[in-house]
């Protein structure tokens, strides 16, 4: 990125993932503010922007989205950049890039981003209510969709083409669970690892996923603030500079994918490694939204980050996990850590930028000079991808 | 939903699609068992879902053309829980996307097959399924 002005991610703050029954997704989104400026040293003059995204969507609900509104007067702040946005899991990717733009382009020094998430659960039709919102009214929801199932249909294909296993799926499960067990903020921080076998054995869901292919349903958010360098600097010694970044929004409906083991990461990763001037190989790490096992393996080949359709071998060898070759999803993954909705997006981002300030506690890896993160919306619909890094 | 099993109850209905003014001789043509999809002349292609322009050149001159019928499963999954209450009865049930022989890809159920016996590029037809005054089109083992 040297041919602009360099931006960087100086503060950063995610509340434990966990059901609060007491707070609605407005009061989540206080919590995770409160928090967050009781962590790093702020004035309101510091956030000159605001990016945030309504809470209420997971829940079916969406009467907040005006949120922004909302937040900078009760965080007593005036912005000349603020806005409520939507894409999903993908949001807060965009997010960065969305201040990143209004950095470069001079209009603030600072933009907060911000997210909250309440999620149903799933038995008291929340997951109707969902499979409403992913899928087609007209032409996929009649014929009984649920979230599991229009994942899962990248998974039979997957297996379809290059042989992927059950077995290898498994896998990715295994070694987000290894890295949660690392993360006391994970929500299943202190309980047991995972086996393949484990998660075979537990009850069948949506072919090819069982429950432990699946990521946990929780609560939360999480905030950030993206800087100029200067501003950057003078909040933190070793900011997250936003090296690269690229989006591409592909489809909406899974059924319209032109090709579900090409579905549209490339582009967004191709972009990203293109404006930092950095290969995939010159990545230290990777965290990668996962919704389901299936999409870290599948993102994977997708960012170059292994071969076309040896996701599943990758994460067989381990490599993936703590002490390999290649971390992923060193906070314990959607699927280890929890999935907090309409917040979820969030999770890889902090983990990105915790590795790159070094503030990753026992988990933090030794070498995390550049590494990729990775988010999308919808059913692997739109993507974001952003490269941070220790320099500019 | 834990007395969804019980024999006194009858399930609710399945989802009956909304029809959208730019969908109705497609919905209007399967109440006769034929599966008719919007066609573009300057493409020389039948596309789904209906919409009033092709996606792939924006020529809203579209006609309606009738397919085989005839394609093969893209992808599935087979569903063993699921929270539908309308489609507790049906589990295990196999939700897919079909590839017509023409090329358009739709989503839908495989019917009167065994679950474990779909696979990727088994041979379908297309069947119609009743949804109050309305029928869908599903697919079964061709």
């Amino acid at each position: 990125m040297s041919h602009t002005n360099p931006v960087a991610i100086a503060a950063v703050s995610e509340m434990k993932p966990g059901r609060y029954p007491d707070k609605d997704g407005y009061d989540l989104y206080i919590e995770v503010i409160r928090q967050f400026l009781s962590e790093w040293s702020l004035k309101p003059s510091d956030i000159q922007g605001l990016l945030a995204c309504p809470s209420g969507m997971a829940g079916g609900g969406s009467n907040d989205i005006f949120v922004h509104e909302q937040l900078y007067e009760e965080l007593g702040i005036k912005p000349l950049f603020a806005d409520t946005m939507n894409a999903g899991g993908s949001t807060y990717g965009l997010m960065v890039q969305r201040a990143v733009l209004a950095i470069q382009q001079g209009k603030v020094d600072s933009v907060l981003c911000v997210g909250a998430g309440k999620f149903p659960k799933v038995s008291t039709g929340g997951a109707e209510s969902m499979a409403r919102m992913v899928s087609h009214e007209i032409y996929e929801f009649p014929y009984g969709t649920f979230i599991p199932a229009l994942y899962a249909q990248v998974a039979t294909r997957h297996m379809h083409e290059y042989g992927t296993t059950a077995e290898q799926l498994a896998e990715v499960c295994v070694s987000s669970r290894d890295w949660a067990l690392l993360n006391p903020d994970a929500s299943t921080y202190g309980g047991e690892a995972l086996t393949v076998e484990k998660v075979r054995q537990s009850r069948p869901i949506a072919s090819p996923f069982n429950l432990y292919d699946c990521s946990i349903p929780l609560e939360g958010g999480a905030a950030f603030l993206v800087c100029n360098e200067a501003y950057a600097k003078r909040l933190n010694k070793q900011p997250a500079y936003v090296l690269g970044m690229g989006e591409f929004h592909n489809h909406r409906n899974i059924h319209q994918a032109t090709s579900l083991t090409d579905i549209g990461c490339s582009k967004s990763g191709q972009q990203a490694y293109t404006m930092a001037g950095l290969r995939p190989s010159d990545m230290d790490f990777a965290e990668i939204y996962d919704a389901f096992s299936i999409n870290p393996l599948v993102f994977m080949e997708e960012l170059g980050l292994c071969p076309k359709g040896k996701g599943g071998q990758f994460f067989q060898s381990g490599a993936a996990r703590p002490g390999g070759d290649f971390p992923v999803n060193t906070f314990g993954g959607l699927l280890s850590f929890g999935h907090t909705g309409d917040a979820s997006g969030m999770s890889m981002i902090v983990e990105g930028i915790r590795q790159i300030m070094g503030i990753a506690g026992e988990r933090q890896l030794d070498k995390a000079n550049a590494g990729i993160v990775h988010s999308y919306g919808g059913m692997m619909s739109e993507h974001s991808t952003l490269i941070l890094g220790r320099s500019a | 939903m834990s007395d969804v099993t019980s024999a006194a109850t009858t399930p609710p209905a399945k989802p009956q699609p909304r029809i959208t003014d730019c969908a109705a001789p497609y919905w209007q043509h399967a109440k006769d068992n034929k599966l008719v999809l919007p066609y573009c002349g300057e493409c020389d292609a039948s596309f789904y879902y209906p919409r009033l322009w092709c996606p792939a050149c924006f020529n809203q001159d579209i006609s309606w053309k009738q397919l085989s019928g005839k394609g093969t499963v893209y992808s599935y999954s087979v569903i063993y829980q699921s929270p539908l209450p309308s489609y507790q009865e049906d589990l295990p049930y196999v939700l897919a996307i079909i590839e017509l022989d023409e090329g358009p890809r739709m989503m839908a159920n495989v019917l009167n097959c065994d679950v474990d016996k779909v696979r990727v590029d088994m041979a379908v037809e297309v069947v119609f399924e009743a949804r109050g005054d309305m029928k869908i089109p599903q697919f079964q083992p061709a």
